[in-house]
């Protein structure tokens, strides 16, 4: 295990730097100035002379791998720099918008657990039922239809109409409710068609045949056996798909104005805060890798065929 | 396996509990409390910095003079008076008695310097605009300001939301400003909300509100939802689809005011076809203005004609523009076209024009896309880029003839601003390559000239200068929308600047 990580260690130094570079190149290549952001050119009388200084002071007219340098130097101090909009310390405006974000990601996938299993393990059990139909349907309709679509509803029913949650903000677990529910039930169409062609597939397996001659109760065989051994797959598509998910937050926050860090970046592009992008970027890459390594030390336990590969 | 079923229904058996004993979120407030959502978020509150200008709009921080919405004049607000020497270069500003920060300290000269300087210091947009040399606290209550050059619109910059006057001494700016206004700062979420209370010690009438709730979302449809569910009791920019429906609903009014805001139609006057004029004033006759107004805005804008809204004091009495497209042919003949083969020609040569455009305001691919098919019916052919950011493109590139663009005209009530950076050789949006030496000595006057009169007279000249010679094109003024519950909002304004927006004046019936 330790080994594990070591490696991994060596993989994420060389996986920031190549994040970091790739991103640095594409936001320097793309239309967008800051210079005209900070010198609030739409309101302020300034010259292009001045638009020119500005940016000759901040370093844009410098090669990029100079300015990629300076940046990675900072980085390596861990300093992530200011906000070009605001002044205050990246990390600390990252740290403040963290939390939201995660309760929002947790709260997500709490709603996508609570629908995936009990929908997916019931169409793979009850194959071709009715039950097998509404899940294949729920997991088209949760493919196509957008979130921030899907959110609108949920807004128009549950909070204008029904009035049962709020609209909008984070006050208390109940502004929670809407955008994880609208989040979770977005990602949970994928795990039910996937959870439930995994467990077909265990279900068809020597090990539950044999279980089944034993006798032992088809409740006992599908919890201790079928389930436990048809997750690897499904956690697998978790690491990848964590990409996808972190990309459905950032359209929730904005919707539901829930002030984590995804609302925070949509601001910081608009207005070309390199700094800040830069820095979220580097934080959806540490937590996309600290899930991915979670991911693979969790098949060890998950599947124990693999432990035994491993040591034989 | 069966555990953990056990232990995800008792998780959302422990959530849903904790929901059902929270307060749904802080509606019921004590006392008069007011909701009002804006459409963009902040994650700072630094009066000096922070282009979002939040605190001013809350109500919680003031400058030294502010703009009267309804003559759109300067007055005093801070600062009780002021007067100029010496073509702008220096003033005497002095301020008012009795005015303390919100935590007690004296609101004097020492503190306004103080403040001033650290604008001066943090922000080099507000260096740039107020051009200080030196600021000296001669007494108490009385500034001496040195500025680098002749500088005559000084005072009218002083109403930029971020020349807010603030305590320096009471630190986290970020967080916890601390100004002067009605409201007091009881809480702040980045991205999220500002709880304000009534500041008791208000050296002016006390607000009527006891608290307000100042909530940010990004999303129109969010925002009319919100206030439809309750949640709000004003939202700002409420989205225009929406707007018939919430008008539908008893009690919610919609208010549309004009701003001084114009979208316009910029020319590359560096372009061969666009450099006669006549062919400029074919485009101008080819926009329809009021077909604009009404299928892009849904009525909620005026059809423009000049940069400059008609109820500024300096805006020109604008000659009445004839359109339509027999006049545009009539002008394109007279530069020598002429219609061959269904195709607007001259020397063989068809006319097409490329327009640039971009979405991040959602009217001007509209706007492009109407021009483009009236243009096509009189044979020219239009061809639309859209691009991401227009001031950078429109900057670095010449490859295009005119492209559609929307600034502000008078953000604090004085044209200094939009001549010089749209008209000057100089200017960082004079994206037409404007350099007509006449017009660049009207606004080099305008430049150093005090009196207001004199002033508005000189701007006028300019905007009529560029109508004339149909520098760019003025389609409409967009209105800014605001809607809000009748039965319960008292006072509001929705202001044309829209820097003032939770006042002492606010209420709920």
């Amino acid at each position: 295990m330790f080994r594990i990580i070591g490696k991994r260690l060596v993989e994420v130094v060389l996986f920031v730097l190549f994040v970091t570079f790739c991103s640095f190149l594409f936001l320097r290549l793309a239309p967008g100035d800051p210079a005209l952001t900070i010198l609030n050119v739409d309101e302020l009388n300034v010259s292009q002379e001045q638009v020119e200084v500005l940016r000759e002071d901040m370093g844009f007219n410098d090669p990029l791998i100079v300015q990629y340098g300076k940046w990675l130097l900072d980085f390596i101090r861990l300093d992530f720099g200011n906000s070009y909009i605001t002044n205050q310390p990246v990390s600390e405006m990252l740290m403040t918008g963290l939390p939201a974000t995660l309760e929002l990601t947790i709260g997500s996938l709490i709603v996508m657990l609570i629908v995936a299993i009990p929908l997916g393990s019931l169409s793979a059990l009850y194959k071709g039922s009715w039950i097998d139909h509404v899940s294949r349907y729920f997991s088209i309709i949760g493919a196509a239809v957008p979130s921030f679509w899907l959110g609108l509803i949920f807004i128009d029913m549950f909070a204008v109409r029904l009035n049962w949650f709020p609209t909008m903000g984070r006050d208390s677990l109940l502004s929670l409710v809407l955008p994880a529910v609208t989040l979770g039930l977005a990602i949970a169409g994928v795990y039910v068609r996937l959870l439930r062609s995994s467990l077909l597939d265990s279900l068809g397996q020597e090990f539950v045949r044999a279980a089944r001659a034993r006798g032992i109760a088809e409740k006992r065989i599908f919890f201790s056996h079928a389930f436990r051994y048809s997750l690897p797959p499904v956690i697998t598509v978790f690491g990848v798909s964590l990409g996808s998910l972190i990309g459905g937050v950032v359209v929730v926050e904005v919707l539901f104005a829930y002030p984590g860090v995804g609302k925070l970046v949509v601001d910081s592009i608009r207005q070309r805060d390199y700094p800040l992008i830069q820095g979220y970027i580097v934080l959806m890459a540490a937590i996309v890798f600290v899930v991915n390594t979670l991911v693979d030390l969790s098949y060890r336990y998950v599947n124990p065929e693999l432990r035994l590969k491993k040591g034989s | 396996m069966r555990k953990l079923w056990k232990q995800v229904i008792g998780l959302i058996g422990l959530v849903l509990l904790l929901a059902a004993c929270t307060d749904n979120a802080g509606s019921e407030k004590d006392g008069k409390h007011l909701t009002f959502v804006y459409n963009f978020a902040t994650n700072s509150l630094d009066p000096n910095v922070d282009s979002s200008y939040v605190p001013l709009r809350a109500g919680l921080t003031e400058t030294l003079v502010q703009l009267n919405e309804e003559t759109l004049t300067i007055e005093p607000w801070l600062a009780e008076s002021w007067e100029g020497r010496n073509e702008g270069r220096e003033w005497t500003i002095t301020l008012r008695e009795g005015v303390n920060f919100q935590n007690g300290e004296p609101m004097n000269a020492e503190a306004v310097k103080a403040s001033l300087e650290r604008s001066l210091k943090d922000n080099v947009a507000i260096q740039n605009a107020l051009k200080i040399d030196s600021i000296e606290a001669t007494d108490d209550m009385t500034l001496q300001v040195t500025n680098t050059q002749a500088f005559p619109e000084f005072i009218s910059e002083l109403v930029n939301p971020n020349v807010s006057i603030i305590d320096v001494e009471a630190g986290d700016f970020v967080n916890n400003p601390i100004g002067t206004g009605p409201f007091k700062l009881e809480s702040f979420t980045p991205g999220s909300k500002l709880e304000l209370v009534r500041n008791e010690d208000y050296w002016d009438e006390k607000a009527k509100l006891d608290s307000v709730t100042f909530s940010f979302n990004e999303d129109a449809n969010a925002r009319s939802l919100a206030l439809e569910s309750g949640d709000a009791d004003v939202v700002f920019r409420p989205e225009v689809e929406s707007i018939e429906s919430l008008e539908a609903k008893d009690g919610i009014k919609v208010e549309s005011t004009e701003t001084f805001r114009v979208h316009q139609m910029t020319m590359n006057m560096q372009r061969e076809a666009l450099q006669d004029v006549n062919v400029r004033k074919a485009v101008d006759a080819l926009i329809d203005r009021d077909k604009i107004a009404d299928s892009v805005l849904l009525g909620y804008a005026q059809p423009a004609k000049g940069p400059f809204p008609e109820s500024l004091p300096f805006a020109p009495s604008y000659s009445e523009h004839e359109t339509g497209s027999d006049l545009a042919k009539e002008y394109l003949e007279k530069a020598g076209y002429s219609l061959e083969d269904g195709k607007m020609q001259k020397d063989g040569e068809p006319l097409t024009l490329t327009m640039l455009t971009y979405s991040a305001r959602a009217d001007l691919p509209l706007i492009a896309q109407i021009f483009q098919s009236d243009a096509k019916k009189i044979g020219i052919d239009v061809e639309l880029r859209q691009i991401e950011i227009p001031e950078e493109y429109m900057a670095a590139n010449r490859d295009w003839d005119l492209a559609t663009y929307s600034n502000l005209t008078a953000p604090r009530g004085d044209a200094g601003y939009y001549l010089n950076a749209t008209y000057h050789p100089d200017g960082a949006l004079n994206f037409s390559g404007a350099d007509e030496p006449e017009l660049t000595k009207i606004i080099d006057e305008l430049n150093v000239t005090v009196d207001a009169d004199k002033r508005a007279e000189l701007a006028e000249a300019a905007a009529n200068y560029v109508d004339e010679h149909q520098i760019n094109s003025f389609v409409i003024y967009p209105d800014t929308l605001v809607a809000y519950d009748e039965t319960k909002v008292k006072n509001w304004v929705t202001t044309r600047s829209e820097y003032y927006m939770i006042t002492n004046k606010l209420d709920v019936k």
